[in-house]
């Protein structure tokens, strides 16, 4: 249990080293429309990220500008304390992992679970080649890290809502992601199901280092399990612990 | 009306030869392209560039040049232009793809018209004759078969991954634009090539209904393309053979064969066998046994048994009245053990 406490303590005292992502002064623009204006965001090594706003307040956008798929219209964006001018290195591109909402899916596409997990493996392997019996390993590993080995040889189409999404997770874990960043997941599970996968998250985070950042609508949930929460409404209107008491202040601010 | 002898009498002989050749070859092809086609929702595209390639058999045979050429790059335009407009995002691709579609025959409409007698050639690139296709043209549909294949194989995974969620394959890192044109470019050379057997009107039944057929049986994808491109030949020989023996038209046999395979995978298949009662059991989370849709959970082991709740597709639903009242073990209890 020492051990444990002891890496506790460490998370807690951040050095310029453990900053995964760092934003700086980014606006995004649609058209002639702010989407986020003058975000400065600092992520670091095991901090698990809640992030809320209303609908249009950017979220989404927000995630999509750390991860690379949209520009910033002003501002600059460091990974891995490596500055990002156009395309994300392969290196650390691979370090996030990716969990989309888990919107209807065809019950009948023929993918196993087992399959979807090696998904993770793909963009390593590398165009042409085949998975080697290594690759398909470290798949069913990340399986047994979600709790769903025991479904590997079902159709994914079959799982529900939550098992897909705990699918997903171990896909971006058998990619050997340090960063998960899931999107909205709340959305489609009720309140049950997010609480599970929340708990999921909780286990990877304290036990595997693994960073989150999550977005959701449900304040309650984001603030039983992050340690971190970020309220947005195309500015950050609050940027702390969950149980800050400025938090309800900005909450209310925000939504109305 | 031939007999069923004199059809293995000539098999032996070159027409026929070329005819099964062309069979096998434009089966496995058309099943193969058709997976990914079925899989990543691009039908429609796929009707509108073999209507292109009939406005560029037109005007091949306006000018006097071997329709091929000219069918291929009506083809890969059709595609290539198609793929760019959707990814402008500037109207649903189904608007898009219909003014390409009607378009396109319009052209075909016009060159015919322009011509100074009615050329039988017009006919059979419409409804296609497998036992007319020249030699050179079978070395070039092998050439490219062979091409084809090579591709689609290389890029399997990718292809596969992009089908799945094309946005996870963009976040990690895939070259999904390339991968994207370079599948539009090889289905319209797909298209293209099958056309000389069964026609314009039909050619695309050759790429979806094989796929469709295998999707109906299978959960993996290594099964469902050796399926499909296993229908897609049986189709094209059983097709052959009963265009002969009767003397109907091969476009008409190949695709009915085709379909036919197609209805009976409909009805037998397994995965609407299993969501044929509209209720899904699943396994209980929990105690990983299945309850079908009972209120109360009789099982010694389920966890949530004293709570009134049911076991679905959706795992175990709790009502949300007594949600509060009870806690359901936790599995990851870390925190407990880190306070102890």
């Amino acid at each position: 249990m020492g051990e444990i406490e002891s890496s506790k303590e460490e998370s807690k005292k951040y050095s310029t080293k453990d900053i995964i992502v760092c934003l700086k002064d980014i606006s995004v623009v649609y058209g002639n429309m702010a989407a986020l204006y003058d975000i400065n965001l600092d992520v670091h090594t095991g901090d698990f990220i809640g992030i809320c706003g209303p609908n249009g307040s950017g979220k989404t956008t927000l995630m999509k500008t750390i991860i690379g798929t949209l520009k910033p219209y002003t501002g600059q964006i460091a990974l891995f304390g490596e500055d990002i001018k156009d395309n994300i290195s392969k290196d650390i591109r691979h370090k996030f992992g990716y969990v989309p909402q888990t919107t209807e899916f065809d019950r009948n596409f023929p993918a196993l679970v087992r399959d979807v997990a090696e998904m993770g493996r793909y963009a390593k392997v590398g165009v042409v080649k085949q998975l080697t019996k290594e690759d398909k390993q470290k798949a069913m590993e990340a399986l047994r890290l979600v709790d769903m080995e025991y479904a590997a040889e079902r159709p994914f189409g079959h799982l529900s809502g939550g098992q897909q999404q705990r699918v997903l997770i171990a896909q971006a874990l058998a990619a050997e992601a340090e960063v998960l960043l899931l999107d909205e997941f709340t959305s489609a599970l009720d309140f049950r199901m997010s609480e599970e996968v929340m708990e999921l998250l909780d286990y990877l985070s304290y036990s595997h280092k693994i960073t989150v950042v999550t977005v959701g609508h449900n304040l309650e949930l984001l603030r039983a399990y992050c340690n971190r929460i970020i309220c947005i409404n195309k500015i950050i209107a609050f940027d702390g612990e969950p149980n800050d008491p400025d938090l309800d202040e900005a909450i209310n601010k925000i939504f109305h | 009306m031939a007999s069923i002898l004199d059809f293995f009498a000539v098999i032996g002989e070159g027409f026929m030869l070329k005819a099964l050749a062309t069979a096998l070859v434009i089966g496995v092809l058309g099943g193969i392209i058709g997976v990914f086609v079925l899989l990543k929702g691009m039908v429609f595209l796929g009707e509108a560039i073999a209507h292109s390639a009939f406005a560029g058999a037109a005007l091949g045979i306006l000018l006097g040049i071997n329709p091929l050429i000219t069918i291929i790059v009506f083809g890969l335009f059709a595609a290539l232009g198609v793929g760019f407009v959707n990814e402008k995002k500037v109207m649903k691709d189904e608007v898009i793809i219909g003014i390409v579609f009607t378009s396109f025959m319009a052209l075909a409409i016009l060159f015919i018209g322009l011509m100074p007698f009615y050329s039988t050639n017009i006919t059979s690139i419409l409804f296609g004759n497998i036992f007319s296709v020249s030699n050179e043209n079978l070395i070039v549909l092998v050439f490219l078969a062979a091409s084809v294949l090579l591709v689609i194989f290389g890029l399997k995974k990718e292809l596969y991954f992009m089908t799945f969620n094309l946005e996870m394959a963009t976040i990690v890192g895939i070259p999904v634009r390339f991968i994207n044109y370079l599948f539009l470019g090889l289905m319209a050379i797909t298209i293209d090539i099958s056309l000389q057997a069964v026609g314009a009107i039909l050619v695309f039944a050759m790429i979806i209904t094989p796929a469709a057929a295998a999707y109906q049986w299978t959960f993996k994808l290594n099964k469902m393309l050796l399926l499909a491109s296993l229908f897609g030949v049986l189709s094209g020989v059983i097709g052959v053979f009963m265009s002969y023996i009767w003397n109907i038209p091969s476009g008409s046999t190949i695709v009915g064969v085709a379909t036919f395979i197609f209805l009976v995978s409909f009805i037998a298949s397994p995965k609407r066998r299993k969501s044929g009662s509209g209720h899904v059991v699943e396994d209980c989370e929990y105690c990983s046994k299945t309850i079908g849709g009972r209120q109360f959970c009789i099982e010694e082991n389920c966890v949530a048994k004293d709570i009134p709740h049911k076991h679905d597709e959706k795992g175990l639903i709790i009502y949300s009245s007594d949600m509060h009242l009870t806690k359901i073990p936790s599995r990851h209890k870390h925190d407990e053990e880190a306070e102890e």
